[in-house]
């Protein structure tokens, strides 16, 4: 059964592949709106004079991989829940309901396609802010930020299922999804020091797996100081580890729900 | 051919309720469903059996409660009471051995990827519904073939017309080999040429020993349709309709 399962979620993927590949500049698009993004923060860190960073570049590869880790963020956030939804309207849903491969298996293979696609974008997003606007990168340890990016995204996965989970009771999670990524941006430190935040908020960073995952990136790509890579691996592979069963019983019981007043393929 | 008011095969109307035999392929055996906010269930202790090689259409007015029973039958949805089962099987206990003998065919024609090939479809599905690896290119080109669909294999599923469309649903909802066809509404949208196609794969199934259950709105010539046994749905019951030799 896990070859058939394993051929399923390939199907889905390559399904998303193909989607993907036929607008033609899609890909090109976001290359550019990638660019345009590093391009932005590298003049505003122009501006950056505080005592938090020693200079302007140190602030520029600070906000570079910020904006990695919320590209990653938001692809588990909100492009999830919106296929979803965009497969409700099409009706194309309802076929993963009558497959052998089952809705539950279906919407965890439609979360990889995005994280693959945002895996790309993120080492183009690094490219561009190392080749063109000279960000500085520590090359011994850089290559381990992709293992990193996987775990980060499995950590967050969990409030993508439990925001997909959302669309099957409410139906519309645009403005939910939208709070809770703002929420966990600000309170993990995407574009600025957590020791910024008033003392008492500043404990919610501790409690997210934003805050680690950013740690992580850094050190590992531009060699910022960390506590200690191996605690703070650990409590990102923890959040995870505990989160995503979690939020694969709530999704089930969601969609039960739905099964159970006929609303399933309402939207 | 089963009577209609025979034990097997049988629905139950507003007469008294005869005894499942237990030995159809597909039994329901009291399904009732009701909406919230409605005093009314729109299907009211639903007891049918549809033996093996058999087709049994379901008619009825817009809005009257056919999409939510194929619903019911599909796993999609669930019954407030009663129970499906197929060969034994539960929709909600043994979901994949369950879906894995189902065909289910939706009404209208949403379903599809606009921007993937009829092909890439049929690939598609076929790796979602478990077809074995080494069957399923087999699969696909018979599908292909069988449903005319070998000129426009490689054309995109928005650029179909109407009745390409329906071929294609058709086609999907019987690749993997179900022994159970569901179908809603299939003759929408169709010429001619198009009923007859759809007419002659629900013979074809049936011949091959598949159950199928059809339904479709009030107002079509119910002798006219592919079928053993014809039900009308009304106030959340079945009553007998026509009984076509085939």
């Amino acid at each position: 059964m896990l070859r058939s399962d394993l051929a399923g979620a390939a199907a889905v993927v390559r399904r998303d592949f193909l989607v993907f590949v036929s607008y033609r500049f899609r890909f090109l698009s976001e290359i550019v709106a990638a660019t345009l993004a590093v391009a932005l923060f590298y003049y505003v860190s122009r501006l950056v004079t505080s005592g938090a960073f020693t200079s302007s570049d140190e602030y520029f590869a600070f906000a570079v991989m910020g904006l990695v880790v919320l590209e990653v963020l938001t692809a588990a956030l909100v492009v999830m829940p919106l296929a979803l939804r965009q497969e409700l309207v099409a009706g194309t849903f309802e076929r993963s309901l009558v497959s052998a491969f089952g809705p539950v298996q279906y919407l965890l293979a439609m979360s990889v396609f995005p994280f693959l696609s945002t895996l790309v974008r993120a080492m183009i997003t690094i490219t561009v802010a190392v080749v063109v606007f000279g960000m500085p990168v520590d090359w011994s340890t850089a290559i381990l930020a992709l293992p990193t990016v996987a775990l980060g995204f499995v950590a967050f996965l969990p409030f993508a299922l439990l925001i997909t989970a959302a669309v099957f009771v409410v139906k519309q999670v645009g403005a939910g999804s939208g709070l809770l990524l703002a929420c966990l941006s600000i309170s993990a430190g995407v574009l600025f020091p957590v020791f910024l935040l008033p003392d008492w908020i500043e404990w919610t960073s501790d409690v997210q797996p934003l805050t680690p995952a950013l740690d992580l990136l850094r050190h590992l790509v531009t060699g910022s100081p960390i506590d200690s890579v191996w605690t703070t691996t650990l409590r990102l592979a923890a959040f995870a580890a505990v989160l995503l069963p979690v939020s694969i019983v709530a999704l089930s019981a969601c969609l039960r729900y739905a099964q159970r007043h006929g609303t399933v393929l309402e939207y | 051919m089963n009577d209609a008011h025979s034990p097997t095969g049988t629905a139950l109307g507003r007469a008294a309720a005869p005894a499942l035999t237990g030995r159809a392929r597909l039994v329901l055996d009291g399904v009732s469903k009701r909406w919230r906010r409605s005093d009314r269930p729109v299907l009211d202790r639903i007891r049918l059996e549809v033996p093996a090689a058999t087709v049994v259409v379901v008619a009825g007015r817009n809005g009257v409660g056919k999409t939510t029973l194929l619903r019911i039958v599909a796993g999609i949805i669930a019954a407030d009471a009663g129970s499906v089962a197929l060969d034994g099987l539960s929709p909600r206990r043994n979901r994949r051995r369950y879906h894995r003998q189902v065909g289910f065919l939706s009404a209208g024609s949403a379903g599809l990827y606009a921007r993937l090939t009829v092909a890439q479809h049929l690939a598609y599905w076929a790796s979602l519904a478990f077809v074995p690896a080494g069957e399923r290119e087999e699969r696909v080109a018979s599908a292909l073939a069988r449903f005319e669909l070998e000129d426009v294999a490689g054309q995109r599923a928005d650029r179909l017309s109407m009745g390409q469309r329906q071929r294609l649903r058709l086609a999907l909802a019987l690749l993997h080999e179900p022994t159970l066809l569901l179908l809603d509404e299939p003759w929408n949208s169709l010429d001619g040429e198009g009923i007859e196609l759809v007419n002659a794969a629900i013979l074809d199934f049936k011949a091959r020993g598949g159950s199928g259950l059809v339904c479709t709105p009030s107002g079509h010539e119910l002798d006219a349709l592919p079928a053993d046994r014809t039900y009308v749905l009304d106030g959340g019951r079945l009553e007998a309709g026509a009984h076509v030799a085939l």
